[in-house]
This record gives structure tokens, C-alpha cells and sequence, in this order.
């Protein structure tokens, strides 16, 4: 079986869950490589749920958020923002490319790019080829 | 500390929504498998009554202390289920949805590939709700005052309806009256009652209205706190500055007419016959239909969708400009029987109770309805030459008969979009309402909670939420003023208790929470050398928890534990499935 990465996507309650959830009423098709774990906003995504996911064998990791200004509880997209930049060079430091990370920011309304997203991120991702973290900390330990 | 856990799983077809897509029988017979859980089953329709009974059931017959339901997005029927629980006397609490519709089923198109993911993401709930732990709802008492924000019909609408029930209500309103657009128009499609007619009468009852309380030339900034005790400050002009204190909050700023300066095509602000929709309407409440000239035209252009369903501007339908038009054409014929009329449309849409009747009455009137393509090149206005014996010509290619044209005019009335408020973005920041792309407020749900929002005891009505008639306006005041009043009868409302809560002993007072929270939940105590949190004002965003460096903050029902073993659920069967 040819390889097919798997993502692990959080998405944030009001924004981006809602505009996935659209691209789902509106019966848009997309890469069915996504996997989403739903989160109240974007600023609860822990730098150890990221972590977690590439450990649990994750090929890349997805934060969605709402638009800069429109965050359901005013800033925490922002605080998200901040993590995410910390976060991009620490994966790096530990030999994962920086596009295995994305935060995108995807609002109640857009189910459309909601779907683009998912498509040309997982094609990201498949040329990226398979992340290996999970087997090097299995050999390390 | 692995004490036994009794987990339940029932894996919803939605009628052939989810199984058609997805293997529903095999899920639950793979998810039978993992560890704690007791039964998985396959059922029609989880959310009727017969599936709820069917969890009730289960819960009683075999002592089950969690359940998982696959189904539709949880925004859809988590409260749905979490009743089910409270019915079988479980905390609603350790409850947990997999979304294997909006998010699977509906989305992909591989039945193998669509059936994997749904395991996935079912095996990861499973994992997640061994964690769940028991909330106990909060209740606080409901403040029995409504704030509503805009004077329009909707506004006003909504005021009565709760003022008449004996409730008090703050109405602001930013302009120095009442009425809103309504307070502009001459007479009202389709059956030509007077605007003043209506408005007046209600603008006087909130006048003299006992209940209801009026602030003119008054704009809202901030509005602080949650359902049922919401407060702001507000400073009327030439008044000073008052607090306000209220339970729910109506927003019913409504909308705004298209500038059509940007249609080239128009000339609209170089040609000075060429007018708006709004400026027609105030000609006609004038009872003066005159060119700039000061002489009544002979000839009337009204073009249809400016600004409207057009990919450069506005991709909507602005609803109302379509009827109306034929109002105007209307009242033109009746008040200068002798000029010519033409009705340049892209489509005419006469939907709603008596407007079809009231577009055929109206063709039958001597008025010519021209129709242009508006994909391609809109319509052009030029100036026209002594010898054409009119002002303006209007250039188009007529799409029945597939002719060039010229219509000739005196008057060129543009039929203007409506579209979002100037300030609507500042407007949701403050009540805290979503917007979706062209800035119109987003309800709750777009079919089955029309005028509530995400944020409870925040509700949309009018024109703010999409451009509307006076009648659908008006349905929405009086939905969103029961839905108050319901809420206001039973006196207490229950909030969200998934805050997030301090470990004393782990936390090392380093106030790295105290600043990252937006609302000010978070305080510091000098004598113990903790963080508090004020469960109150605790939105439960999540923020301060992964912040937190000791992992003293729990953002309940988002603990770090439930997030974690959720992404460990849902790996696992994906690696697993994948070597398969």
C-alpha cells in the first residue's frame, strides 16, 4: 500500500469546527486524511498536544483558528499565533520539517477553504513523505 | 489508579446519511473490541426518541457510566444527548461525540477510506471519555432586563413584545429617532400600506411605554459579562454617563444602502439624474417626482441588482430591491400617467406571500420590462445628444430579444444592495456574534435557531443578520423576544461549567496565566502565592491551561489528560489500519 499520510487537526469550536462542519452540510469532498480533535479556541492547543500527535506517529499537525480580530474570545488566536512560531522552530530543531506544522486561520463561513485546505495540505504533507518521529523515540527507548 | 470503566457506543446511521458512506455496522463491531467498553451498537436514528430511549435503556440494564455516541457534528446534538444522561440519571458530563457525518460521511467519498476515519475518530472518543470526569451545572439567576440595540422596525418590534409582557427593556438607538429605514419609506409592497402608518402608531406606544426605557444618539462600545447578567456602560448624548444592567441582549442594528459611485457603468454622482432607490423613496414620500431640472420626467430607467449578485460587488441577493422596483413603477403610474417606464432586471425575484400576484398586476400597468445579462457588461448611462430628445440613453444588449438597445431617460433610479453596517465588525466584538464573509451576524443554526448566536443570551433580528422585509423583521423580533421571555419566566439559566480550575498545590505562582486571560478571570493570591480563577467571569476559552508551565490549570472537560489520550485514540487505530 502506497503511503498516505495522516494529520491530526485542532480546530477551535466557533470558527474553524463550524466552517468544517459547513464544508460537510454543503456536501464539499475532501482528502480524507484529516483527522480534527475539537478544541474551545485555538489558544487551548497545548505545544504538548502537538508533540503528542507527531510522537503518536502523526505525519503533520494542522491548528485552525479564526481570523486575526474575530476570535471568539478576543485574543486566544493570537496567543496561539505566538506558540506556533516557538513551536515551528523547536520541530525543526528536532529534524521535522517546518511545513509538518500549519496554522491556518478558517472562519465559521468558509467550509470552501475549509476543503481546499484539507486537500492541498495533505498533498503538502504527502510530499513530505512519512514522518518517522514515532519510530525513532520507539528505537531510542 | 485504573478503576473499571463502563462505556457504552452507539454508532448512528442518520437513515442513510452516515451508512452510506460509512460501514456503521462495522464500527461498532471493531469499537466493541477496545478495552472498558461494554457494548457498541449500531441504531437508524440515535437522536429520535426511540434511540434516546435505547441509551436510557442500555445505561439502566447494564450499569453503564459513559457514553459515546458516532453521529452528527456535536454542535448539532450534544445537548440533545447529555439530556438522555440526565434522563438515565448519569452526569451529562461523561458524554462524548464522534462526528462521523458532517465530518466523514458527507465529506469523502471512498467507503473504505470514510469507514477507517470513522473508526478513528470513534476509537478516540472512547479514549478521551475514560478521562471525562463529572461537572455540576451551575445555575444563575436571569437579570429580567432585555437591552436591544437599533430602533429599527425589528428593534422596535421586539421592544414591544417584551415591554407588553410586563419586562423591562433598554432600547438604544445610535441616530437622534426612531424607525430606522421604515421612518424613509413612502408606502410598503406588496399591498401599498403607509410606512408612517405602521411605524408611527408603534413609535408613539414606546413613547408613553412604561417598561420600556429609550437612549437616543447612543452607541454601544463593550458589553460585559454572560447570560442573564450582562452590564455596559453608555453615555448619551448631552446625558451622563449610566450603567446598564440586563439578562439578554437583542441586536437589531440592521444594514446600510450600497454606494453605487464604484459601477462605472452608472455615472451615479457625474450624472445628476441617475439616483438611488433611497433617493427615489424620499422623492415619493416628498410627493414630488422631478429631474434636478425641476421638470417631471418623461421617461423612468430603474436598473435592478446594483451592487447585488454581482461577482465585483455584493455576490448576494439584498432580497427586497426586486419588489421594491415594481412598488416604484407602481406609484410612477399612478402619479404621472403619461411617462414611460422601464424596468431593467437580471432576474425578477417575487417570491413571498402576494408578490408574484403583485408583479403580474404590475406588468399589466404599461411598463416594460427589459432584462440584461449580468455575468457580462452591465448596463451603460450616457449623456444623451439634443437631438435624441431625452437626457440620458442607457445602453444594453436585451437578452429576450437579443438586441442592442437604447432606452432613453430622464431619471435613472438605481435599485442599491444592502449590506452590512460600517461599524458591524466593532458590533460583534462587543456582544461577541460571528460574522460570515460579507459581514452579516451568523445565528446559531442557519435552519433550526434562526435568531439565537453562539454566545448565549445574544440574539440577531433584522436586517443585521441578512437583508429582509418588514415582515420577516418583524418574525424575527418577536422569535428572539419569546425565546427572552421564555428564558426570563423560567428565572435562572445554566452556564457552561467547563472553566478552568487551580491546583494550589502544584501552582508556582508565576501569574504567567493571570496575563495571558482576555477576561480578567484570573487573580492573584499574596498570601497563599496562587492563582484564582473567578469561575464567573471563566469563559472557559483554555488559554491559561496551555500556558500554564506546571500543569496546575485544568481546563475542565479540555483537560490535558482527555486532549491527550484523545490524539493517542485516534493514532493508534490509524497506524494500525494503516499496516493493514
Amino acid at each position: 500500500m502506497s503511503y498516505e499520510p495522516t494529520i491530526v487537526a485542532f480546530l477551535c469550536n466557533w470558527c474553524s469546527y463550524t466552517g468544517a462542519d459547513l464544508a460537510g452540510t454543503s456536501r464539499m469532498k475532501y482528502a480524507s486524511n484529516v483527522r480534527i480533535i475539537r478544541v474551545m479556541c485555538s489558544g487551548r492547543v497545548d505545544p504538548t498536544f502537538v508533540l503528542s500527535a507527531f510522537k503518536e506517529g502523526a505525519d503533520g499537525v494542522l491548528i485552525c483558528g479564526c481570523h486575526p480580530g474575530d476570535c471568539h474570545y478576543h485574543e486566544g488566536n493570537y496567543k496561539c499565533l505566538r506558540r506556533y512560531h516557538l513551536l515551528q522552530k523547536y520541530i525543526q530543531q528536532m529534524g521535522l520539517d517546518k511545513d509538518r506544522l500549519r496554522l491556518e486561520w478558517i472562519s465559521a463561513s468558509e467550509g470552501r477553504q475549509f476543503a481546499e485546505l484539507m486537500d492541498s495540505y495533505t498533498e503538502t504533507v504527502r510530499n513530505l513523505g512519512p514522518c518517522k518521529m514515532k519510530q525513532v523515540i520507539e528505537t531510542l527507548t | 489508579m485504573e478503576e473499571e470503566k463502563r462505556i457504552g457506543v452507539y454508532v448512528c446511521w442518520c437513515g442513510t446519511n452516515i451508512a452510506k458512506m460509512v460501514d456503521v455496522v462495522d464500527v461498532a463491531k471493531e469499537i466493541g473490541k477496545l478495552p472498558n467498553v461494554v457494548i457498541a451498537k449500531d441504531y437508524k436514528y440515535m437522536c429520535s426518541d426511540p434511540g434516546q430511549e435505547f441509551i436510557i435503556k442500555d445505561i439502566k440494564e447494564h450499569n453503564l457510566d459513559r457514553i459515546v455516541v458516532a453521529a452528527c457534528s456535536p454542535r448539532m446534538h450534544e445537548l440533545t444527548f447529555r439530556k438522555a444522561l440526565q434522563n438515565a440519571g448519569l452526569n451529562p458530563y461523561m458524554f462524548e461525540m464522534a462526528n462521523i457525518r458532517e465530518q466523514v460521511s458527507w465529506v469523502h467519498t471512498d467507503r473504505g477510506e470514510a469507514t477507517r476515519k470513522a473508526k478513528s475518530l470513534v476509537a478516540a472518543a472512547v479514549n478521551r471519555i475514560a478521562w471525562h470526569e463529572s461537572l455540576d451545572k451551575r445555575t444563575v439567576d436571569i437579570n429580567p432586563a432585555t437591552m436591544i440595540v437599533g430602533g429599527g422596525i425589528a428593534g422596535i418590534s421586539a421592544a414591544l413584545e417584551i415591554g407588553n409582557s410586563g419586562k423591562k427593556v433598554f432600547l438604544i438607538e445610535k441616530e437622534y429617532k426612531l424607525g430606522g429605514h421604515l421612518a424613509g419609506v413612502d408606502l410598503t409592497y406588496p399591498y401599498m400600506y403607509s410606512a408612517d402608518q405602521i411605524l408611527k402608531p408603534l413609535i408613539k406606544q414606546i413613547a408613553n411605554h412604561p417598561n420600556i426605557e429609550v437612549f437616543l444618539n447612543t452607541q454601544i462600545d463593550e458589553v460585559f459579562g454572560y447570560v442573564g447578567n450582562f452590564e455596559t456602560k453608555i453615555t448619551p448624548a448631552g446625558a451622563k454617563e449610566a450603567e446598564l444592567k440586563f439578562g439578554n441582549v437583542i441586536v437589531a442594528t440592521g444594514l446600510k444602502p450600497y454606494d453605487p459611485g464604484g459601477i462605472e457603468n452608472y455615472g451615479y454622482g457625474k450624472l445628476p439624474n441617475v439616483i438611488t432607490s433611497i433617493e427615489f423613496e424620499q422623492m415619493l414620500k416628498k410627493g414630488k417626482i422631478v429631474t434636478k431640472e425641476g421638470v417631471e420626467p418623461k421617461n423612468v430607467a430603474i436598473i435592478h441588482c446594483v451592487g447585488s449578485r454581482n461577482k465585483y460587488y455584493h455576490e448576494y441577493c439584498s432580497r427586497i430591491c426586486c419588489m421594491t422596483a415594481l412598488k416604484f413603477s407602481n406609484q410612477l403610474r399612478s402619479a404621472l400617467p403619461d411617462t414611460s417606464i422601464f424596468e431593467c432586471y437580471a432576474d425578477i425575484r417575487s417570491f413571498g406571500k402576494g408578490c408574484e400576484q403583485f408583479y403580474t398586476q404590475t406588468s399589466g400597468k404599461d411598463v416594460m420590462f427589459l432584462m440584461f445579462d449580468q455575468k457580462n457588461d452591465l448596463p451603460r448611462i450616457r449623456k444623451a445628444k439634443p437631438k435624441d430628445g431625452c437626457d440620458m440613453l442607457i445602453e444594453f444588449n436585451e437578452l429576450l430579444s437579443g438586441e442592442d438597445i437604447e432606452v432613453p431617460a430622464d431619471m435613472v433610479v438605481l435599485m442599491v444592495a444592502l449590506e452590512a453596517q460600517e461599524n458591524a465588525r466593532d458590533m460583534a466584538h462587543a456582544v461577541g456574534v460571528s460574522m460570515c464573509g460579507n459581514e452579516f451576524y451568523i445565528e446559531r443554526h442557519p435552519k433550526l435557531d434562526p435568531v439565537a448566536t453562539t454566545t448565549d443570551g445574544v440574539y440577531i433580528v433584522g436586517g443585521c443578520q441578512s437583508p429582509k422585509d418588514i415582515p420577516d423583521s418583524i418574525a424575527q423580533a418577536r422569535a428572539a423576544a419569546a425565546r427572552i421571555l421564555a428564558t426570563i419566566n423560567i428565572g435562572q439559566v445554566e452556564v457552561e461549567v467547563t472553566t478552568a480550575v487551580v491546583n494550589e498545590d502544584i501552582c508556582c505562582g508565576c501569574q504567567t496565566c493571570v496575563n495571558v486571560c482576555p477576561y480578567t478571570a484570573i487573580s492573584f493570591d499574596k498570601e497563599k502565592g496562587v492563582s484564582v480563577v473567578n469561575e464567573i467571569l471563566c469563559k472557559g476559552c483554555g488559554t491559561c491551561g496551555s500556558t500554564c508551565p506546571t500543569g496546575a490549570i485544568r481546563s475542565r472537560h479540555f483537560t490535558d489528560k482527555q486532549i491527550l489520550s484523545q490524539i493517542e485514540g485516534l493514532m493508534s487505530t490509524s497506524i494500525e489500519l494503516q499496516e493493514v
